[in-house]
């Protein structure tokens, strides 16, 4: 077991680095010239030159990717130096992102200063995935070949096919603009706040998941409600509501637990869009102002945080699945 | 895979069917382009589509949607955005479908001979496409190619939508390979390339037209949405992505100008989703 879990950290690791690496190959054999971005499109080129020699971007591809992943993992205490742009991430070792091209400023700060309303986002919309999904399920299973059934399905196909892009506008039209209900973006300066101006998008990027897990949730309690053990449970007069809720719904929760892990990606990719619309400062957001502003070093944090997110979560459920399920574990 | 009982449950799905006709008003939208309106998509009418307050005008007998932002006609603009979104929606999802089928067969086939070691690089490879951040991916190179083109596009997005795809058709392979059938024709000495290309891909054939399906809707989300974040096609080209996109600011004058695209992307992603569960449904029957 021990071995095991040690080479998938390993894979892990890897998974990482490559993703890291692909990212940067393909970001710097790109036409686009990062000092000319930052010089602007009026500059001599004397000050572009300048510029290119300071970001160190006229040093062959293979020295510049050679120092980015040197200073990216160290190990030791901080370097003491003015521009030590690192972090402590455990113990010893060291991270250094790099500093943004346009704001000056360590890039693990953005990125810290970026992580808790996406954090608070992305577990606001896990919420309503999953309780749409499980309750939408459960009245879809038991209300089987009726109109709630019927509907919940044509339902779900909406959901399914909405782009977060349109869902988001929509929203924010009808219940922010019109009814007033709802701030119509920002992030607000309270905890209450955050999270009155969070429902919005949260619904936004969790429509796709909540039509989703409504259909998992159903196409599994279809399955589960044959099942003998709910005719037993019935049989000896088990109040109904907790044949459903405790021997049904509880094992038709189960494979969600993998599918929310490995969609993770999705919602991170919602965010990036939902974010944009509602200006929420995260992630997302900071993602498409540095890829906008061609803020190369920003870009690249943002791939490493992302790709270890999804890498990890992609782990947890590997994991999960042999905590959960006995089977699994030999 | 041309199995008649498939064809009609296909046919007996109302669901299915009303998705065939969503697709096909499109594709019809889409090549009537030009001919539907008689208005150059990207040219401003100054003489007959401004409004009172030197606004756009709403529909009226010479621009029957109407005008946009820039006096353009709408209903041509929706037509010529069609014809791109349809167009990169049908590419894209043939580069992702070729090269997802023929690493997942060619992986498939590896696993458990003597060739292992492909089909454990290859999905590995899969595993780390999969951990990509595809959009900001997307994004990026868009955003730094300067220029970006269809062709740009189609590349970005057909080369980094295959990896589910390979996922899928590997373990389908690894379950057709060991029929009695290909196990004959091997021991008839056929080598490997006819019998992957002619026993196994056309059993794998149904899975891969389902996901074929669905990626043509993702393709379509996919295009809409850097066009609206202005990392697509470059303007003045239509796509409706940047429709919505610019029609967003007049959203209180001329709501028209949102929703027209809006729906059109919905239906058509809504039409290719039906198409698609119809087909799973009909290639794949699970009798509960």
């Amino acid at each position: 077991m021990l071995a095991r879990l040690a080479k998938r950290l390993a894979w892990a690791v890897f998974t990482v680095w490559a993703v890291v690496t692909l990212t940067f190959v393909i970001y710097n054999v790109l036409p686009e010239d990062p000092a000319q971005v930052i010089a602007g499109p009026q500059a001599r080129p004397a000050d572009v030159d300048r510029i290119r020699m300071q970001l160190g971007l006229d040093r062959p591809l293979l020295s510049r990717y050679g120092s980015y992943m040197t200073r990216l993992v160290r190990f030791g205490p901080p370097s003491g130096e003015k521009d030590d742009s690192s972090f402590q991430l455990v113990g010893p070792v060291r991270i250094d992102l790099g500093v943004s091209y346009l704001k000056g400023r360590p890039v693990h700060e953005l990125l810290g200063k970026a992580l808790p309303p996406t954090l608070l986002l992305g577990a606001l919309a896990i919420f309503v995935q999953v309780g749409v999904g499980a309750i939408g399920g459960l009245i879809a299973a038991n209300r089987r070949h009726t109109v709630f059934d019927w509907g919940t399905v044509a339902l779900t196909l909406v959901g399914i096919s909405a782009p977060t892009f349109l869902t988001g506008l929509a929203l924010q039209h009808f219940l922010a603009r019109q009814t007033r209900w709802f701030p119509i973006d920002g992030y607000g300066d309270t905890f209450s706040e955050h999270l009155h101006s969070g429902i919005l998008p949260a619904m936004t990027i969790g429509l796709f998941g909540a039509a989703y897990y409504t259909r998992l949730v159903r196409d599994e309690m279809i399955v589960l409600l044959k099942q003998d053990y709910i005719r037993t449970a019935r049989a000896k007069g088990q109040n109904e509501l907790q044949v459903l809720f405790r021997h049904a719904l509880r094992n038709a929760l189960m494979p969600l637990v993998t599918v929310i892990g490995l969609n993770m990606g999705i919602l991170v990719g919602g965010a990036i869009v939902t974010e944009q619309i509602f200006r929420w400062p995260g992630i997302g957001r900071l993602s498409v102002h540095a890829i906008q502003e061609h803020d190369g070093p920003v870009i690249m944090g943002v791939v490493i945080l992302f790709s270890t997110v999804v890498v990890l979560s992609n782990l947890l459920v590997d994991l999960s699945y042999a905590a959960l399920d006995p089977r699994a574990r030999q | 895979m041309f199995d008649p009982r498939a064809f009609r449950r296909f046919k007996s799905n109302r669901g299915a069917v009303f998705g065939v006709v969503l697709v096909a008003l499109l594709a019809v939208f889409a090549i009537l382009a030009p001919a539907l309106s008689g208005h150059n998509p990207n040219a401003s009418d100054f003489q007959n589509g401004v409004g009172a307050a030197g606004r756009p005008i709403g529909p009226s007998g010479a621009h029957w949607l109407g005008v946009d932002n820039l006096f353009r006609d709408l209903l041509s603009r929706l037509a010529h955005g069609a014809r791109v979104s349809l167009l990169i929606a049908f590419i894209a999802t043939a580069i992702s479908i070729t090269v997802g089928a023929f690493v997942g067969l060619a992986s498939g086939y590896a696993e458990g001979s003597r060739l292992q070691a492909i089909d454990t690089a290859l999905m590995r490879f899969v595993d780390i496409g999969l951990s990509f951040p595809y959009l900001l991916l997307v994004m990026a190179i868009g955003a730094a190619v300067g220029e970006v083109t269809i062709t740009t596009i189609l590349l970005v997005l057909g080369l980094t939508s295959w990896f589910g795809t390979a996922r899928v058709i590997r373990s389908k392979t690894i379950q057709v390979r060991s029929l009695d059938f290909i196990v004959a024709s091997r021991a008839l000495g056929q080598s490997t390339v006819p019998i992957l290309l002619r026993h196994i891909l056309p059993n794998v054939a149904g899975p891969l037209i389902v996901i074929a399906s669905a990626s043509v809707a993702q393709m379509i989300i996919a295009e809409s949405v850097l066009s609206y974040l202005q990392v697509g096609l470059p303007p003045p080209t239509a796509t409706w992505g940047r429709m919505l996109y610019e029609g967003q600011r007049m959203v209180a004058v001329a709501p028209r100008l949102v929703v027209a695209p809006g729906l059109l992307i919905f239906v058509a992603v809504i039409g290719f989703n039906l198409v698609g569960e119809g087909l799973r449904d009909a290639l794949d029957p699970q009798e509960d």
